[in-house]
C-alpha cells in the first residue's frame, strides 16, 4: 500500500514536471551575451532562444521564465557554432597517413571545446576511401562532418599514391560528390610535387562537373622552381575556388608575399575580388608571420580561418581554431572580423548558407565565447614568436540545441544528459 | 699586384674571420652545460619534499640540475616560468586511449577510446596508463596502434577479461577471465604492463575478483577495481580480497548499483574506508562520465578522507563532459578544498608509486626530464560532478608548457626562448 501511493505520487509528480517543461516555450535561452551574426549584420547584446534543436527567437530581454534552461552569457560573445573548413578528421589505424590513418584525428575532442559545430575534411577520402569514411568518422560524430573530396581516388595517403595523375579521375570524384551531395562540397587537391598542371586541371573538372568548388594545396618540391600562383588563380581556377595555406613560406610554394620586398604581390587583392577565396589552413608548416603581417597590412585579409588540424599541428603553433582566431587578432583584426571569417563566409564558401548564422529557424549550433586580457603570445611554424593581448577560450558550444560543452558550468538547471 | 695580393689576404681574412665566428657560435652551443633551463617557477616535487622557487636545468632528456639561480648563460634555451608552478610530468594512471575503427568495440579498439597525445600535453600529462582496454588477446594491436604510435607515454592496465574492454556480454564472459595467461601477457610485456583491471562485471560474484588477484600474484603487481554492479561489500573487497596496493577506482561514484564510501542516509564516510587506506588500499578519481558526486566526495574530504590518484577515467563520453581533462579534475578538488601541493603529489609521485614506476612522478637529477609548467589562475569558475550539480572554484589549474624526456611538446604562450621548427 505504502508502496503503491509511492508510485502513484511519483508518476503524480513526473507529470507535472513533464506539463510543466512542456509549457515552456524555449529549451535554452541564451541571456545576456553580446551576439555576432555576421549574416544577419547583428553585434550587439542579444539573447537567443532555442526550441526543438532550432533558433526560435533572437532579441532583447527574453524573458527567462519562458525558458526550461537558462545559459548566463553575460560578459560572453554568442555566435554562430564555428565552421572549420579544413580539417584531417578520417582518422584510422591503417597505415594511411590523412585518408584512414594515424595523422588524421577523429572530431569530437577538438571541435566542441573550441566553439566548432561543423568541420570540413579536407581532402582526405578520395572516391574509392569516401564510404569508409562515412561509415568509420562522418556516422560516428557528433560533430557535423562535412567532405572535400581529394581528387586522388584513394584519397590523402601519401606518397606515392598522391602523385599518381591515373588515380585522378575527374567524373568518378564528381559522381561520388554528387552521390552524397548531403556531406561532400567541393574537391581537394594537395601535395602534388610535379610541374604540372595537370591535376588542377582534373580537380577543377571535377568541380565543373558537380557544380562545386575546388580548394587546392600548392604542393610543390624542390626541384623545379614553384608554379605561379597568379596564372593559378587568374586561368585555371573559377570564383568561389579556395586557395589554402595562403600565409605559407616555404621555398617548394609561390608565397604571396614577395620574398624580396617584403610587399603583398600585385594581383592578390584582384585575385581576391575576382572571387577567389583564401584560406589560412595553419597546419603544421602552412603559416609564417612573414608573410601574414605583412599581407595584413596592406589590405589583404584571408576568408576563412581553417586550422589544417592533424595530429603534426594539434600540439604545435596551431593549437586550436580559438588560437588561430587569437592569433589573428594578435595581428591587428578585430573579433567580428575573425568570427565571420570562421562561421558566414566558410559557411558560403562551401555553399552551405543554412549554417554559420543565427536567424530564426536555423538549425542551433552556437558558440559562447569570452576574450580574456592578459600577456599572451603566439608562434608561426618557423618559431617566430608574436605577442597579443587578447585570447577566445570557449565557454560552451550548442549543437543542434544541445549543450555538448559548458566549461564553468554557465547552464541552470542542466538536465542531466 | 699588389692591389690583387690585398685583394686575395682580404678575402682570406674574411673567410678566416666568419670561418672563426661559425666555429666560436658552434662551440658555444655545444658548449652550453643545458639544453634547457626552466627559470623562475615555484618547483613542486613530492618525492623531494620540494616545494620552492627554483629553477630546473635540461640536458640530453634528463633533469641535469635544480637550484637556485642558474645561470641562463648556460643554457641553450630558456623558459621563462615566473609565477607559474613546475612539476614533474603528470601521470593519468586511468585513461582509455586504446581508439580504434573496430565497430561495437567499446574501449577495445572502439570509438570510445581517444587519442592519447591530443589529451595529454595540453594538459601537462606525460604518462598514461590505459585501464584495461587491452586484455592479453588484444595487447598486440594496442602496442602496435596506440603505444608506438603516441608520443606521450603510454602504459597499461591489462584487462583479466582476454577480449579486453570489449563492452557487453564480452566483459561478464567469466570464463575468458584467464589469469593465467593475463598474468604471462603482462610480465612478458612489463616494459608497458603495470597491472591487471576488473570492470563491468554485474553479477553478485566473487571469482571475477578473485581471478584478477590471482594475475596481480602471479605477475606481483597491483590490480585496479572497478566495481561493475553486483551490489558486493566494498568492505570485504578492501580487507578480504584486495592486497596492500591494490587500487579501487571510481571513489567517490554515488550510483545505485555501487556499494558507497560514504553512507546514502546518514551522509558520513563509513568508518571502514580510512583504515582500508590505512591497510594500503589505494583510492583512485577516476572521474570518467558517471563516476563522481559532489555528494560522495565532500563529505569525504570533510571527513579526512583524500584520494590516493586523480585519474580521469579520459574516453569520448567523458572528455566534452564534466570531466573535460587532467587539470579540470585536480581545479575541482581544489575547489574542494585540497590544496596544490596535495593534488600535485596525487598525479605525479603517488601515482609513480602505485604503478610501481619510481623512476617517475619526480624531478631528482638523473630523472627522465618529463616536466609539466602550470599557471593558477584566479577568477570565478564552476564545476560540475556527473549528476550536474554545480561547484564554484576562485582557481583553476591552466598548463602552460609541457616537456617529455627534455623535449617541449606543448606550449601555450611561447615561454620558451630559441624555437627552431
Amino acid at each position: 500500500m505504502k508502496r503503491l501511493s509511492f508510485l502513484l505520487l511519483s508518476c503524480l509528480l513526473l507529470l507535472v514536471l513533464f506539463v510543466q517543461a512542456q509549457t515552456k516555450t524555449y529549451s535554452i535561452l541564451i541571456k545576456g551575451g553580446h551576439l555576432i551574426d555576421a549574416k544577419n549584420n547583428i553585434n550587439e547584446l542579444m539573447d537567443v532562444a532555442i526550441q526543438g534543436g532550432k533558433v526560435a527567437a533572437v532579441a532583447k530581454n527574453i524573458d527567462p521564465s519562458l525558458a526550461t534552461q537558462i545559459v548566463d552569457a553575460k560578459g560572453m560573445y554568442v555566435t554562430p557554432g564555428l565552421i572549420d573548413l579544413h580539417a584531417h578528421v578520417f582518422a584510422g589505424t591503417d597505415d594511411r597517413g590523412l585518408s584512414g590513418g594515424f595523422s588524421a584525428l577523429a572530431p569530437d575532442p577538438y571541435t566542441f571545446r573550441s566553439g566548432v559545430t561543423t568541420v570540413v575534411d579536407c581532402g582526405g577520402a578520395g572516391w574509392q576511401s569516401f564510404d569508409r569514411f562515412k561509415k568509420n568518422i562522418i556516422d560516428r560524430s557528433r560533430t557535423r562532418v562535412l567532405s572535400f573530396l581529394n581528387i586522388v581516388g584513394d584519397g590523402m595517403r601519401g606518397n606515392p599514391y598522391e602523385q599518381d595523375i591515373d588515380d585522378m579521375d575527374a567524373k568518378k570524384t564528381a559522381e561520388k560528390a554528387l552521390a552524397n551531395k548531403d556531406i561532400v562540397v567541393g574537391f581537394k587537391l594537395a601535395h602534388f610535387a610535379a610541374a604540372s598542371w595537370v591535376p588542377v586541371e582534373r580537380v577543377v573538372e571535377a568541380g565543373k562537373l558537380a557544380n562545386m568548388p575546388v580548394i587546392i594545396d600548392f604542393g610543390g618540391d624542390n626541384t623545379h622552381p614553384p608554379l605561379s600562383i597568379e596564372k593559378l588563380f587568374n586561368q585555371y581556377l573559377r570564383p568561389g575556388d579556395i586557395y589554402t595555406h595562403v600565409y605559407t613560406e616555404l621555398i617548394q610554394r609561390d608565397p604571396v608575399v614577395d620574398l624580396k620586398t617584403r610587399q603583398l604581390k600585385p594581383f592578390l587583392i584582384p585575385a581576391q575580388k575576382r572571387g577567389i577565396i583564401f584560406d589560412v589552413g595553419f597546419g603544421g608548416g602552412s603559416f609564417n608571420f612573414n608573410q601574414a603581417i605583412p599581407a595584413i597590412k596592406a589590405g589583404f585579409l584571408p576568408n576563412t580561418m581553417g586550422t589544417d588540424l592533424h595530429t603534426g599541428s594539434m600540439n604545435g603553433a596551431m593549437k586550436d581554431q580559438l588560437n588561430v582566431l587569437s592569433i589573428f587578432l594578435s595581428m591587428g583584426m578585430d573579433i567580428p572580423g575573425v568570427i565571420s571569417r570562421s562561421t558566414w563566409a566558410p559557411a558560403q564558401a562551401i555553399k552551405r548558407p543554412e549554417l554559420g548564422n543565427l536567424s530564426v529557424g536555423s538549425e542551433a549550433d552556437v558558440a559562447i565565447l569570452t576574450v580574456r586580457n592578459g600577456n599572451f603570445a603566439f608562434r608561426d611554424i618557423a618559431g617566430n614568436r608574436n605577442e597579443g593581448k587578447q585570447r577566445f577560450e570557449c565557454e560552451m558550444t550548442i549543437r543542434n540545441g544541445r549543450i555538448v560543452y559548458d566549461l564553468n558550468a554557465i547552464a541552470s538547471a542542466a538536465p542531466r544528459n | 699586384m699588389s692591389k690583387v695580393l690585398r685583394k686575395f689576404t682580404m678575402r682570406k681574412i674574411s673567410i678566416l674571420i666568419i670561418s672563426i665566428l661559425i666555429s666560436a657560435s658552434i662551440s658555444n652551443a655545444q658548449g652550453k652545460l643545458y639544453n634547457t633551463l626552466i627559470k623562475g617557477g615555484r618547483v613542486i616535487d613530492a618525492k623531494n619534499n620540494i616545494n620552492a622557487l627554483l629553477d630546473v636545468a635540461i640536458k640530453n632528456g634528463k633533469i641535469a640540475k635544480v637550484a637556485q639561480n642558474i645561470d641562463p648563460a648556460q643554457a641553450e634555451q630558456v623558459v621563462n616560468a615566473k609565477g607559474m608552478y613546475v612539476t614533474p610530468g603528470l601521470i593519468d594512471v586511468h585513461a582509455h586511449v586504446f581508439w580504434g575503427t573496430q565497430p561495437n568495440s567499446y574501449l577495445m579498439n572502439g570509438d570510445v577510446g581517444v587519442t592519447a597525445d591530443g589529451f595529454s600535453f595540453r594538459s601537462g600529462v606525460t604518462t598514461m596508463v590505459d585501464c584495461g582496454g587491452p586484455g592479453y588477446k588484444s595487447f598486440e594491436i594496442f602496442k602496435r596502434n596506440i603505444i608506438d604510435k603516441s608520443q606521450t607515454r603510454i602504459l597499461a592496465f591489462l584487462n583479466i577479461v582476454g577480449e579486453g574492454m570489449r563492452g557487453g556480454d564480452y566483459e561478464q564472459d567469466v570464463s575468458d577471465m584467464d589469469y593465467r595467461l593475463a598474468a604471462k601477457a603482462a610480465i612478458d610485456n612489463k616494459e608497458h604492463v603495470v597491472g591487471f583491471k576488473l570492470a563491468h562485471f554485474t553479477n553478485p560474484d566473487w571469482t571475477p575478483v578473485e581471478r584478477v588477484v590471482a594475475a596481480g600474484k602471479l605477475a606481483d603487481m597491483p590490480v585496479i577495481i572497478d566495481f561493475g554492479g553486483g551490489k558486493l561489500p566494498i568492505e570485504d573487497l578492501f580487507f578480504k580480497y584486495l592486497r596492500p596496493g591494490d587500487i579501487y577506482t571510481h571513489v567517490f561514484t554515488e550510483l545505485e548499483r555501487r556499494d558507497p564510501i560514504v553512507d546514502l542516509k546518514t551522509r558520513q564516510l563509513r568508518p571502514f574506508v580510512i583504515p582500508a587506506q590505512k591497510r594500503g588500499i589505494i583510492f583512485d578519481v577516476g572521474f570518467g562520465g558517471g563516476s563522481f558526486n559532489f555528494n560522495q566526495a565532500i563529505p569525504a574530504i570533510k571527513a579526512g578522507f583524500l584520494p590516493d590518484l586523480m585519474g580521469t577515467d579520459l574516453h569520448t563520453g567523458s572528455m566534452n563532459g564534466s570531466m573535460k581533462d587532467q587539470l579540470n579534475v585536480l581545479s575541482i578538488h581544489l575547489a574542494m578544498g585540497m590544496d596544490l601541493p596535495s593534488v600535485i603529489e596525487r598525479s605525479t609521485w603517488k601515482p609513480a608509486q602505485a604503478i610501481k614506476r619510481t623512476e617517475l612522478g619526480h624531478l631528482s637529477e638523473g630523472a627522465i626530464a618529463d616536466v609539466a609548467i602550470l599557471s593558477m589562475r584566479e577568477g570565478k569558475f564552476g564545476f560540475r560532478d556527473i549528476a550536474m550539480n554545480k561547484y564554484e572554484g576562485s582557481k583553476k589549474l591552466e598548463c602552460e608548457m609541457t616537456i617529455k624526456g627534455g623535449k617541449i611538446m606543448y606550449d601555450l604562450n611561447a615561454i620558451a626562448s630559441n624555437v627552431n621548427k
